[in-house]
């Protein structure tokens, strides 16, 4: 009885071996990602060239696909707009799982900050650039809450204020790209 | 269930739950699914 619960846990370890070495392979190099897998490089959608954009469209937009640079790759992300200006967020960076898996985040923290975010099938080049002005986060925080936390109330504003404070949640401005 | 049998079953199931993922999207998608949402409850 114990050889065969060993036999069934070991290929249930072998299916989810498999599994992450298939996706992450399938899709280090696509036009963007899966679900949870990062892409590579966005390469299809018309380049955004004018004025910038009024973000608030992005109200009614889940996630888009940002890509940074140094390594090319590509993930799903929330996106805010606050103030004006496009936010995106990067959690659990304090966590065990979030060193595996936020590395871009820690890129750019490191200066790999040039970005393309695909938004409705459009790129628009950016700049991320880490926010940490708390006048800034509760901005951004009640757009958080507002779209991915059921609503804004105090306590989850406060929440994510307090988190971002703490360093477990990272957030960027998706700034307009600065000419070299 | 002998070594040689067992080895072999984890082969075939192996190499079907890899073609699985390349080239049958929806199984992937579900896949992938179940994982984010391990993740998603589980992270911290």
């Amino acid at each position: 009885m114990l050889k065969l619960i060993l036999q069934i846990v070991g290929l249930l370890l072998l299916l989810l071996a498999l599994t992450l070495v298939t996706l992450k392979l399938k899709n280090q190099n696509a036009d963007g990602p899966s679900v949870l897998f990062p892409g590579g490089a966005l390469v299809s959608g018309e380049l955004y060239q004018g004025a910038e954009p009024d973000w608030s469209f992005t109200d009614d937009v889940f996630t888009i696909e940002l890509q940074t640079t140094n390594p090319d790759s590509s993930r799903r992300i929330f996106v805010m707009e606050s103030g004006g200006k496009v936010y995106v967020p990067s959690g659990y960076m304090r966590s065990f799982l979030g060193k595996l898996w936020k590395d871009w985040a820690f890129d750019v923290e490191a200066g790999s900050v040039q970005a393309v975010a695909r938004i409705n099938g459009v790129r628009y080049e950016r700049t991320l650039k880490r926010v940490t002005d708390p006048a800034v986060i509760e901005g951004v925080a009640t757009k958080l809450a507002q779209k991915y936390y059921g609503g804004v109330t105090p306590e989850a504003v406060a929440q994510i204020s307090q988190s971002v404070a703490d360093g477990d949640t990272w957030i960027f401005e998706m700034a307009p790209r600065e000419e070299d | 269930m002998n070594n040689a049998t067992y080895l072999k079953l984890c082969g075939g199931i192996g190499l079907v739950w890899v073609l699985g993922l390349l080239f049958v999207p929806p199984f992937a998608e579900l896949i992938e699914s179940l994982m984010l949402l391990f993740l998603s409850t589980n992270a911290s």
